[in-house]
């Protein structure tokens, strides 16, 4: 047991005294009724579109007067109640604002929580019944279905684990984890159905990509957690799912993507939100950021090396494996890799930080590769 | 009588389906965009902003230009591709396989997505479920083309 009550109850006779005393007279004590705290009364902004976070934006609750350091509560207490002595300290890791705000968080968790969908029944699985896919294209299928199912469960790990590491007074930023958390588990279901369903089973585990995976859940910081999980990674799987969306066989794969993508795309939403709120609120943080991007995009960039993807793309991309067909989908992969660079680097800039590509080794790849490609006849 | 494309009608007809399918767009989830649709002719364009708030169409404007900075993204394509699409999904209920909003806008070939803030450009895919719907209902008009 890591952690025991201060105090043995079941042994005190004087407490075991006051439980049965207070059963047998009814005797209260109501002083909690005289907890100093603010009385308000909350409306929905917008009746339809119900009572937000955003509506509890008020005094003592609300989030806009939460301070920098959060110093008076390292309990599980709720932002805006009485705290009594005696409450435990629950020991937050980030009790500064600014490592885990985003602006507009609270309209992330919202937008999560109205637009989860369920895998089992939102898919057309019935669709697929005599759809068999050519072996080539069925086990390239299977394999990039069963990358993303790994992909999935450890960005369903990262969020989950630094919940308790939250302050209590996050409560937004906590829930929009906790969402995040959702939408990966759902998406680690859907990959894990549509693999089996291809009838191929699954293929194999990717080292590489493991490999980068586990750098994302060993971050030392929440914000170096975010901008390697929701820029770096997120990113891109992002372009990762509209490629895929663009290259699904059938329409129930269609689906499944244009699905994921919207759950993805809000992470990605989030953590450009939060890049552009530590930077502006904790510029101290600045070159911590860098110095995590710089291994965050050397493992990015050593991903294009786990053959079982790549290979696997370039197959669906070509849509089979005769020579002219792998030629198409080396182009498509290309455009795909140079797309995920140019839209991380743009990103990056939009949030604040135009530097990075005067520092970076991966923006000098991809200028190398975008030059390569042209010259090969590839636009991106 | 047939909604001529492209037209304020058009959209205003659209918006008047998606209010009567409240039931499928409130499970699709809050849809908070405003996005631009351009259709070009013969180096004009019309261009109409549309504005979406909680499960609804709030807004048509009929724009001379689209200015990028009021838009989270514009989707930008010949009226040839416009109409392939909307008689595809006339077609088939709702748009194949080739013919929906990512594969389009996905080389820019066919419709283009322009945007200024990559944030704004992200929410395309934040809500593009809601948005294939939307486009989808068009199965439901008759539409003519100039």
């Amino acid at each position: 047991m890591a952690y025991l009550a201060t105090h043995d109850y079941l042994e005190d006779k004087s407490f075991v005294d006051k439980w049965l005393y207070t059963m047998r007279t009814g005797e209260m004590d109501l002083s909690w009724m005289n907890a100093k705290t603010e009385k308000i009364k909350p409306r929905p902004q917008n009746a339809r579109r119900g009572l937000t976070y955003r509506d509890l934006d008020v005094g003592s609750y609300g989030f806009t007067e939460v301070p920098e350091k959060v110093r008076d509560n390292r309990s599980y207490a709720p932002r805006g109640a009485e705290i009594p002595a005696g409450v435990p300290d629950a020991q937050p890791w980030v009790s500064r604002k600014s490592e885990s705000w985003a602006f507009n968080t609270e309209s992330y968790y919202e937008e999560a929580v109205s637009r989860q969908w369920n895998a089992t029944t939102d898919i057309p699985w019935e669709h697929l019944e005599g759809v068999e896919l050519p072996e080539a294209t069925g086990k390239a299928l299977s394999q990039l279905m069963t990358f993303l199912t790994e992909v999935e469960m450890i960005a369903t790990d990262t969020p989950a684990m630094w919940l308790p590491r939250l302050s209590p007074d996050f409560i937004e930023v906590r829930a929009f984890i906790a969402s995040q958390a959702m939408d990966e588990a759902r998406h680690a279901e859907v990959f894990r159905k549509r693999a089996l369903t291809t009838g191929y089973g699954l293929m194999a585990a990717s080292p590489m990509n493991e490999m980068a995976l586990k750098h994302l859940r060993d971050a030392d910081s929440f914000s170096e957690m975010s901008v390697a999980l929701h820029l770096v990674a997120e990113g891109n799987v992002l372009t990762m799912f509209r490629f895929s969306e663009y290259l699904s066989p059938t329409d129930v794969d269609k689906r499944i993507f244009r699905l994921v993508m919207q759950d993805e795309a809000r992470h990605v939403g989030y953590g450009m939100q939060h890049f552009k709120y530590v930077l502006e609120n904790f510029p101290e943080k600045r070159e911590v950021l860098h110095a995590h991007l710089d291994e965050a995009e050397n493992i990015s960039f050593a991903g294009a090396a786990a053959t079982e993807v790549t290979e696997s793309f370039i197959i669906l991309a070509g849509g089979g494996m005769k020579k002219e067909q792998i030629d198409a989908g080396i182009k498509v992969t290309t455009q795909f890799n140079l797309k995920q660079m140019s839209e991380h680097f743009e990103r990056l800039e939009k949030c604040g930080m135009p530097e990075r590509k005067d520092r970076s080794k991966l923006y000098q790849m991809f200028l190398m590769g975008k030059a390569a490609a042209e010259a090969q006849g590839i636009k991106i | 009588m047939a909604l001529s494309f492209p037209s304020t009608d058009y959209f205003e007809a659209l918006k008047g389906q998606m209010k009567a399918a409240q039931e499928k767009f409130s499970r699709l989830g809050f849809i908070d965009t405003t996005f631009a649709v351009s259709v070009g002719n013969n180096g004009k364009a019309h261009n109409y902003v549309l504005e979406f708030e909680v499960y609804e169409l709030k807004n048509i404007d009929e724009v001379p230009t689209v200015d990028l900075k009021k838009v989270d993204f514009s989707i930008e394509g010949d009226e040839r591709v416009w109409r392939e699409m909307i008689e595809n999904i006339k077609r088939n209920g709702q748009a194949d396989t080739a013919h929906d909003i990512n594969t389009l806008t996905h080389f820019g070939e066919q419709l283009k997505i322009v945007y200024d803030d990559p944030d704004g450009h992200d929410k395309l895919y934040r809500f593009m479920e809601s948005i294939q719907e939307f486009f989808d209902l068009s199965s439901q008009l008759e539409v003519s083309f100039t």
